[in-house]
């Protein structure tokens, strides 16, 4: 990413990090300034989210800083990023919408060791939190809301969870609180920017791999998404229970 | 293997009253699948908003949730302090577990002023007895609480679409958020799976009464 060089403008990744999202926030979803306009819009915001949180799992993963229940840990939290990342582009899909695509992605010094890993994956999860609650009432249809306070809900575990692999205190590290915090979508935008460089072709790893081979023929039975079978609720049970399928077929590698 | 029953179905709620308990057990037919979703595009509140919610923007539906809500919330903080009391936890797991006995108490009280703040009245906590020995031991403590941190998770995600309210929504989810996060962790002490599925899992008021009614005595 570092080469990521626009022969015009230079290295996008040395320009200030809120003209950076401006200029390329059309492109990657992130164009409002203060609201969600409709429920693609929230689903595009929190698609570009998951991208980075995807991106971000598969890199540190293949950087082997881990071993035992840690590496597990974060294996399985990297399969429920990319879970999430199709459940939305499958939604959006659905919807009529148009998927934004995955945003150019520099992690810096993440992955030089095991703290700066297990770090910046607990900043990405809490911020992670915040931002689908932070949007929650944006949503209209009741569905989507019910997915995505399913999806929130498993970013709280995994913010718990990595704080405490970190041993951060209990209260304030692990637990933020008796109650979550909602973050509007300028503060979350402020604390991803840094990541996000010019996009740069496809899709860095080639694609998400959502694991089992068994993507496009799944795609094909149309019950990849939040919603099943057009406007029908799914409901965060069946959803878990489809992605539960998915994600035993490719357990073996954990 | 009953390790998915909560004390494998023993007795533990015991309510003041007849009327609390049929109130209890008739929370489930309260709330028809049919309710209808209002909240949307309505802005979230922060938590602390939530006793200041209007009144006039509560429903039957909502309360109904809300003190179904409520008596769960009664049985994990009542349980967590009984279960912090009998000294069985130390060092790391003391100190994960301590807080999560403070947020059970918070949303107690919470949850309390949200139901008087929608016009409503709040159930009175239940009578909790717990089977012999069910804090002798760091496993038995740890491994009921796994049980009801994941009924709890499903509890208020079954509760996601019926709800009415933006404010009672926000609430819910964010008391809902923290429940995910006690229940990776007790999971995790427990060394059972912390992420057992990519989206939380649902469980409608029925299935949780079900879990739950054979404790009540």
């Amino acid at each position: 990413m570092a080469n990521a060089r626009d022969l015009i403008h230079g290295n996008l990744s040395e320009v200030p990090a809120p003209m950076a999202l401006s200029a390329l926030n059309n492109r990657w979803g992130l164009a409002t300034a203060v609201d969600f306009g409709s429920d693609l819009d929230v689903l595009n915001y929190a698609l570009t989210l998951e991208y980075l949180e995807a991106a971000f799992y598969q890199q540190g993963n293949s950087a082997n800083l881990l071993s035992g229940d840690e590496k597990r840990y974060l294996a399985t939290i990297q399969k429920d990023e990319e879970t999430h990342v199709a459940a939305l582009t499958d939604t959006i899909k659905k919807l009529g919408g148009k998927p934004v695509a995955a945003p150019g992605v520099d992690f810096g010094t993440s992955f030089d060791n095991r703290d700066n890993y297990l770090k910046t994956s607990h900043t990405f999860e809490n911020v992670g939190v915040g931002a689908y609650l932070g949007a929650a009432g944006f949503i209209k249809d009741k569905a989507i809301l019910q997915a995505a306070a399913g999806i929130f809900g498993v970013e709280a575990r995994h913010a718990a969870l990595v704080g405490n692999l970190l041993d951060l205190p209990a209260e304030g590290g692990v637990y933020m609180g008796a109650f979550e915090k909602p973050v509007a979508k300028d503060k979350v935008l402020a604390q991803v920017a840094p990541f996000l460089t010019q996009m740069k072709g496809s899709w860095p790893t080639g694609g998400v791999n959502t694991g089992g081979g068994s993507t496009a023929s799944s795609q094909g039975a149309d019950n990849t998404g939040l919603l099943v079978g057009g406007a029908a609720l799914v409901g965060a049970a069946g959803a878990a229970a489809l992605m539960a399928r998915r994600r035993a077929s490719d357990g073996a590698d954990s | 293997m009953t390790a998915d029953r909560i004390f494998e179905g023993k007795p533990v709620l015991e309510f003041d009253t007849g009327s609390s308990r049929r109130k209890f057990l008739k929370m489930a037919g309260l709330v028809g699948v049919g309710a209808t979703f209002v909240a949307g595009g309505a802005v979230l509140t922060a938590p602390t908003a939530m006793a200041d919610a209007k009144m006039a923007t509560g429903t039957k539906g909502d309360l109904d949730i809300l003190n179904y809500a409520l008596t769960l919330e009664y049985l994990e903080a009542d349980y967590y302090a009984k279960g912090l009391a009998a000294g069985v936890l130390s060092g790391r797991e003391l100190e994960l577990i301590t807080p999560i006995s403070d947020h059970e108490k918070t949303h107690v009280s919470a949850v309390t002023d949200a139901v008087k703040a929608f016009g409503g009245t709040p159930v009175s906590k239940p009578k909790i007895t717990y089977p012999a020995g069910a804090f002798d031991t760091r496993e038995s403590f740890l491994k009921n609480a796994a049980m009801f941190e994941e009924l709890g998770v499903k509890a208020y995600h079954g509760q996601v679409t019926l709800i009415s309210s933006g404010d009672v929504l926000a609430s819910a989810a964010a008391i809902a958020g923290v429940e995910s996060r006690h229940a990776a962790i007790l999971a995790q002490l427990t060394a059972t799976n912390p992420f057992p599925a990519p989206v939380e899992g649902t469980l409608s008021m029925d299935q949780v009464l079900a879990e739950v009614k054979p404790l009540i005595s």
